[in-house]
């Protein structure tokens, strides 16, 4: 057979064409209007969401029960109120539709109970305003010697110099009140660095899974995560801590307190962790709206979820009452001081 | 002197074998498509230079060949809704080794196999824990080209169709929801793939023009690369539509501690 340059193209052309059609993966797309929108969010959150066994939630009769309140005539408010109130049933505080004019948000975590903290409390009676402050730490000595941390939020970066400056300054304190109340968690990496600071060996953290399939229960092997001490040379602190939390404590602050939680020179005290153990992702409709959901649970060192949150330790929990508030007293605080006073851990 | 003579006359016996050289800018569109960040289909721009060098094979000049591609893109993609976007880049070198023939009507024809590799990644500018998507593999394939010296009235003008499919290789993919956290926690396991047409398909085809003008052409033509991939229930599409504008040389190199080269065994050209 004689090779022209006609059969040769035709050949080539095939040999081509033909492996590249087995490869080709089409992605179902929904179209912009209410019903397309509300499908795929529905469809996002079932593939997705890692919490639909563990919270009992039947979300295939969740999607007959909204899909019926939603038609192509429904303004994108009304398709906005429709969705939240369909992503509330998931009870999640990691799970958020966005739009431009509004953000969902299932609050009941902590608008359920009370808030147990004020900042302006502890800054002007405890402290008389002179405190010190570096990123997201508020710190200093309270007159019983006893050293306090407030940290704002796991987004401010912890910087080791930082921590070994604060620290330091507290060196000479009976012992530390570290503060995660109204702490609404930002990144774990920053969970991994201040814990450090506490332990003088390698402690496991916790263990992390993921789905690894559009099924609700399509997920991997749980894999245990390990902390180390701070490198050589940092400034760590071995004496007794209360760490104090609320039910805003939540996301990595949460993850933080469950791992504190296991120290023996730790001792937390206050109310139930507002939770939050699934790290979220994140996904689009074709509105553009933007939705964040947990999609990857992250378990305490004893193998449990804490996506409703980690509990005082034993006989450690306490409210912070309102009219002690209003004549300058943080009771919360106050039962903090009195139990590094009487040298209690939890763990002995 | 007996030895310089017979490298001399070795030299003389070999034929001379250019370096083709191009420089290639394209600019065009973009559609991209990762379910890692997001399940809706992005389009945008797409911009890349590349290099391209070829010559003729030592061993035997006159039917193998060997080609070089090196080459940078980025591409930036909004969603529908034009309130996202996507940004993409990419590194990418591939090295390959064809048999010519060249065929009545000033037709060439070559084809062989290609050894490429790719690092690149795309990025979110509004997702939060999973913002990015690593996008790394290589490949062992087949390319082929097909080109036609014409003259469009006394201009020389090279026309080629250059194409590559691989056909094995290794990518990189983390599980479905797997985040890059856990990865750094320590989670390594299942993130090397092995890639075929079934679950990675990548398809690049360069149609160029190049208009000799004295030394050096003026390269015009049009690209397409077609990525897809498909594993662990994540679908990753990366294509691009461009136009290309380019600079081709050919040039012999020489050293400064050698004699210049002349050749009564010819010139082999790589096309």
């Amino acid at each position: 057979m004689t090779i022209t340059p006609t059969r040769t193209l035709r050949a080539l052309l095939l040999a081509l064409v033909a492996p590249l059609l087995a490869g080709c993966h089409d992605v179902e797309q929904f179209p912009d209007d209410p019903e397309g929108n509300f499908e795929q969010l529905w469809k996002i959150l079932d593939e997705h969401y890692c919490f639909f066994a563990y919270k009992d939630v039947d979300w295939d009769e969740v999607h007959g029960r909204y899909r019926q309140q939603v038609n192509p005539a429904m303004t994108g408010e009304e398709l906005f109120d429709v969705c939240a109130r369909m992503l509330d049933e998931l009870r999640d505080g990691h799970t958020n539709l966005s739009a431009p004019f509004n953000t969902s948000y299932y609050r009941k975590w902590w608008s359920d109970y009370p808030q147990n903290y004020q900042a302006r409390v502890i800054e002007e009676y405890y402290f008389n305003f002179n405190y010190r402050q570096t990123g997201g730490f508020t710190y200093g000595i309270l007159p019983e010697n006893i050293g306090y941390i407030h940290y704002s939020s796991f987004s401010y970066g912890v910087g080791e110099g930082n921590l070994d400056a604060i620290l330091a300054y507290l060196a000479t304190a009976d012992g530390l009140v570290f503060d995660v109340r109204d702490n609404g968690g930002g990144s774990m990496t920053n969970v991994e660095t201040l814990v450090a600071r506490f332990t003088p060996e390698r402690i496991l953290a916790g263990s992390i899974c993921h789905k690894n399939g559009p099924g609700h229960d399509d997920f991997s092997e749980p894999l245990p995560y390990y902390y180390n001490p701070a490198e050589a040379g940092r400034v760590m602190w071995g004496k007794p801590v209360v760490v104090l939390c609320n039910r805003s404590t939540f996301s990595a602050a949460n993850n933080f307190v469950s791992v504190m939680k296991t120290l023996p020179n730790v001792t937390v005290a206050g109310a139930t962790t507002g939770g939050g153990c699934g790290m979220p992702f994140s996904a689009e409709l074709p509105n553009g709206w933007g939705v964040r959901f947990s999609a990857s649970p992250v378990r305490d060192p004893a193998g449990r979820l804490t996506e409703f949150g980690v509990d005082p330790t034993e006989g450690c929990e306490v409210d912070m009452d309102p009219y002690a508030a209003i004549e300058g007293r943080d009771t919360m605080l106050d039962f903090a001081v009195n139990r590094l006073l009487q040298g209690g851990t939890a763990n002995p | 002197m007996a030895a310089l003579s017979w490298a001399a006359s070795l030299r003389a016996e070999e034929p001379l074998r250019p370096v083709s050289s191009a420089f290639m800018l394209e600019g065009g569109s973009s559609h991209l498509l990762d379910t890692y960040l997001s399940p809706l289909k992005y389009t945008g721009w797409h911009t890349a230079f590349s290099y391209q060098r070829a010559q003729a094979m030592k061993f035997a000049p006159a039917t193998w060949r060997q080609q070089l591609d090196l080459g940078v893109e980025i591409n930036n993609a909004g969603n529908p809704a034009r309130n996202a976007s996507l940004l993409y880049g990419n590194l990418s070198a591939a090295w390959s080794m064809s048999r010519l023939w060249r065929l009545p009507h000033r037709l060439t024809v070559t084809a062989g196999g290609r050894v490429e590799g790719n690092l690149g990644g795309i990025y979110s500018n509004r997702n939060g824990n999973n913002p990015a998507s690593l996008k790394t593999d290589l490949s062992l394939g087949l390319t082929a080209s097909l080109g036609w010296d014409v003259r469009l009235w006394r201009l020389p003008v090279a026309l080629r169709w250059q194409t590559s499919l691989p056909l094995a290789g290794v990518f990189f993919s983390p599980a479905y929801d797997e985040l890059y956290y856990e990865i750094y926690l320590g989670n390594d396991h299942g993130l090397a793939h092995f890639g075929w047409p079934g679950n990675m398909s990548r398809w690049d085809n360069l149609v160029t023009a190049d208009l000799g003008l004295g030394n050096t052409s003026l390269r015009v033509g049009f690209r397409s690369r077609i990525y897809s991939t498909g594993v662990n229930h994540i679908t990753t599409r990366t294509f691009s539509y461009s136009f290309v504008l380019g600079v081709v040389t050919d040039w012999l190199s020489v050293s400064r501690h050698r004699p210049l080269p002349a050749s009564e065994a010819g010139v082999e050209w790589a096309y």
